[in-house]
């Protein structure tokens, strides 16, 4: 059922049909249940180190990954979880390199925070603050010297908004108008220091005029108003434009990483941002406005929690690395051959 | 905008055309003095005597620069870093301060220095690096330091001064004494990281502080509009929750009534404020520079100079004629003179301080190659 503009008067701007609509729920509560139980593998020894979780976030990811295809790069920092798997790397092998596996994205060497795929061109979570804006914005260079049909969006935290790696990079982008889109999630918090503390302006997306950027800001609780700022914003920079800069106003759900007791923001805080959790009100939405039915959500939960469950097995069965392999995949010179590759 | 009686400031949008940003007005630039010297909006507050000031030491700055530059064609000092152009910038934003205030230089300051009362043969002896300087030759001529008149060494890496300078305003207010901190940066230094990270510290924390970009409009070769896409580099400023205006920078008159107004508003706890003093590189970037490679002569020979341009209004006010000039162009060419003479005459600093003053105790390797070095030669 294609919805039709006088029908469906919020939804149809999108001009998506129940499938893709259901699709963008299913991505969001993959995502879901992938940290739950993630959550779940860390208390119980199976994950370590460090470890942050998406939770709260994934429309973010969803919507903004959703207006990408295939050929556009995504870089983020260390909370990767979400875009990894949004971008369309096997759920499967992020949770074995969670596991420190073989089959991980990483061989199993890089954990939570370095995951990467350069077949779906997911080009890594980095754990350095802010120092993948400057990766992003080289590939972006690249893009353009090559002059390739793609795109590189960015996503950042509001703590990575304070680094001079950030400054850098959108002057530079701006000056030489690099196919490059960032993408802030403002989620309110840079580990426990609220932005209150870390910036003098309330809002960040206003400094993208300090480099002549065009700024917006967006509800990051709202998968299909994501999904449709990072499309325009993709659009300007196909079109030769330059970067674009959005502000996604979004909200962590659950501690910065395993080991914060999160004792910098009230338990009331966080319900009320649990109010417009996009894993409920989206769903509202679509049974409300008569896109799909409650039984059909149940569906779709069921299934994400089945294609987890056979994650973490996946995971478990899977080999360690070869501590013969100790040394290898690090310098170019032992890049892997064959089958062994990353 | 700075918010104060004394010093009023245009309140920024005047309906000229959008810049290459995109951003709708442009503001138009603090100014007291108009381009042929005539008085054109409202002067500091200054006695005769700080007018004549002001104009003595820009003059001696021009002729300092004219000398030394030709010392270094003659072999007799290794480099040099003029400031020729900048002068009402550099003189008249140090000359706003008070005594007790922190200067942290970036690389055209040595105004600031003179201001302060910093003798010119101690200048000369830092560029000649023998046993009259005070640091023997251990920092990059041009790299002056004056703790005493409160005046941080210059440092080589662009833009590091900036979280230094913000560091020492918020000690000030932690400590909650009157200290203002102005710290310097170019326009290529606005690119800097550290640039983004003193600023959003300074808006943060809300420090006691000017911060002074002297866009001179060239990075070495770079030119502003290959550094930055905003065509004003104060609009960054808003981006930190920090004041910011353009100031005319070749006007000094101007320069004095905005580092005025910004050090009373920090000294009050009104917190930091962002000055663009709007000025030109005349000069080459330094005397390893040829411009002429990378930019028009034309270019060059249409910039305006801040010392006629004040000039004209100091002898309009009756305050100074030609015999007057004459008098301080021989006064300078002699004290001048005299500084490199006394300290030409120095001899090279002792070879056994190579490896003094940098460590508290000198490393055992450092100690072994100076004792190599002093070893007798067969
Ligand atoms: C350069 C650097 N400084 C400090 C840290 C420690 N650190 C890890 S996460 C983090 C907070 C980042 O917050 P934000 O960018 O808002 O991202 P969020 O965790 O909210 O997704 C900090 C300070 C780091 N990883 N890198
Ligand atoms: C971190 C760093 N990068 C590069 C240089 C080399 N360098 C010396 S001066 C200069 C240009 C600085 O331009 P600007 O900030 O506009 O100051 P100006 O020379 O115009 O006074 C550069 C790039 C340096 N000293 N430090
Ligand atoms: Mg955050
Ligand atoms: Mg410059």
């Amino acid at each position: 059922m294609t919805i039709r503009h006088e029908e469906r008067p919020v939804l149809t701007p999108h001009n998506l049909d129940e499938t893709e609509l259901l699709g963008l729920f299913r991505r969001m509560a993959l995502l879901r249940e992938f940290e739950e139980r993630t959550a779940e593998q860390y208390a119980r020894g199976r994950i370590w180190g460090f470890c942050h979780l998406y939770t709260g976030q994934e429309a973010v990811a969803v919507g903004a990954v959703s207006a990408l295809t295939r050929e556009d790069y995504v870089v983020t920092a260390y909370r990767d979880h979400g875009q990894a798997i949004a971008k369309g790397i096997d759920p499967k092998r992020v949770m074995a390199e969670l596991f420190g596996k073989r089959t991980g994205t990483s061989l199993g060497r890089g954990g939570s925070m370095h995951l990467f795929d350069r077949e779906v061109n997911f080009m890594g979570g980095y754990a350095i603050v802010g120092g993948h804006l400057p990766i992003a914005t080289g590939l972006a260079l690249a893009v353009q010297y090559r002059e390739e049909d793609r795109i590189v969006a960015t996503f950042f935290g509001d703590g990575a908004v304070a680094e001079g790696a950030f400054h850098e990079s959108l002057n530079l982008a701006q000056l030489w108008q690099l196919p490059v889109v960032f993408v802030l999630e403002n989620n309110l918090y840079g580990m426990g220091t609220a932005v209150e503390r870390a910036s003098a302006t309330r809002d960040f997306h206003p400094r993208a005029e300090a480099y002549g950027i065009p700024g917006e800001a967006v509800d990051g609780m709202d998968v299909l108003a994501v999904r449709e700022a990072v499309t325009r914003a993709r659009d300007r920079a196909l079109d030769g434009k330059g970067p674009s800069f959005l502000e996604m106003k979004t909200y962590r759900f659950r501690p910065h990483s395993m080991s914060d007791p999160g004792r910098y923001r009230t338990r009331g805080e966080v319900d009320i941002w649990r109010q417009r959790d996009p894993l409920r009100t989206f769903p509202e939405r679509l049974i409300e406005e008569e896109v799909a039915t409650r039984e059909q959500i149940d569906v779709i939960l069921g299934e994400v929690e089945e294609e987890v469950r056979e994650c973490i097995a996946f995971a478990e069965e899977s080999p360690h690395p070869e501590p013969a392999d100790l040394m290898r995949f690090v310098w170019a010179a032992d890049e892997p051959e064959g089958e062994d590759g990353p | 905008m700075i918010p104060s009686a004394s010093h009023p400031v245009p309140s920024g949008t005047a309906g000229s055309p959008s810049g290459p940003d995109g951003s709708p007005d442009s503001q138009v630039p603090l100014r007291v003095l108009s381009p042929d010297g005539g008085l054109e909006g409202e002067a500091p507050d200054l006695s005769p005597t700080e007018r004549e000031a002001l104009y003595r030491q820009m003059s001696r700055l021009r002729a300092f620069d004219n000398r030394m530059i030709n010392l270094q064609r003659q072999g007799r000092i290794g480099f040099y870093g003029p400031a020729t152009g900048q002068e009402a910038t550099t003189v008249g934003s140090a000359f706003a301060l008070e005594a007790g205030d922190w200067i942290f230089p970036a690389l055209r300051e040595a105004g600031a220095l003179l201001v302060r009362g910093y003798p010119l043969r101690k200048m000369v002896a830092q560029l000649y690096g023998n046993r009259a300087d005070d640091a023997l030759g251990h920092q990059m001529p041009c790299h002056y330091t004056a703790r005493e008149l409160r005046f941080v060494s210059m440092s080589s890496c662009i833009a590091n001064q900036l979280p230094q300078a913000v560091g020492a305003a918020w000690a000030a207010r932690i400590r909650g004494d009157r200290t203002v901190v102005l710290g310097y940066i170019g326009d290529g230094g606005t690119s800097e990281g550290d640039f983004h990270a003193a600023m959003n510290f300074a808006g943060v924390f809300r420090t006691p502080c000017v911060i002074l970009c002297q866009n001179n409009r060239w990075a070495i070769s770079v030119p502003v509009e290959k550094q930055t896409a905003v065509r004003e580099i104060a609009r960054k400023a808003a981006a930190y929750g920090i004041p910011g205006l353009q100031v005319d920078g070749n006007d000094v008159l101007a320069v004095v009534a905005a580092t005025r107004a910004a050090a009373d508003r920090a000294r009050c706890g009104g917190g930091p404020t962002f000055i663009e003093a709007l000025t030109y590189r005349a000069g080459p970037h330094t005397t390893s520079d040829d411009p002429t490679r990378y930019r028009a002569s034309e270019e060059a020979g249409r910039w305006p100079d801040p010392i006629p341009r004040y000039r004209a209004f100091l002898e309009a006010s009756g305050a100074w004629d030609e015999e007057r000039e004459r008098g301080l162009q021989a006064e300078l060419e002699g004290e001048i003179d005299a500084a490199i003479e006394e300290v030409e005459a120095e001899p090279a600093p002792d070879p056994a301080s190579l490896i003094e003053g940098v460590f508290a105790t000198p490393p055992a390797l450092l100690r072994d190659q100076l004792e190599e070095v002093l070893r007798p030669r067969r």
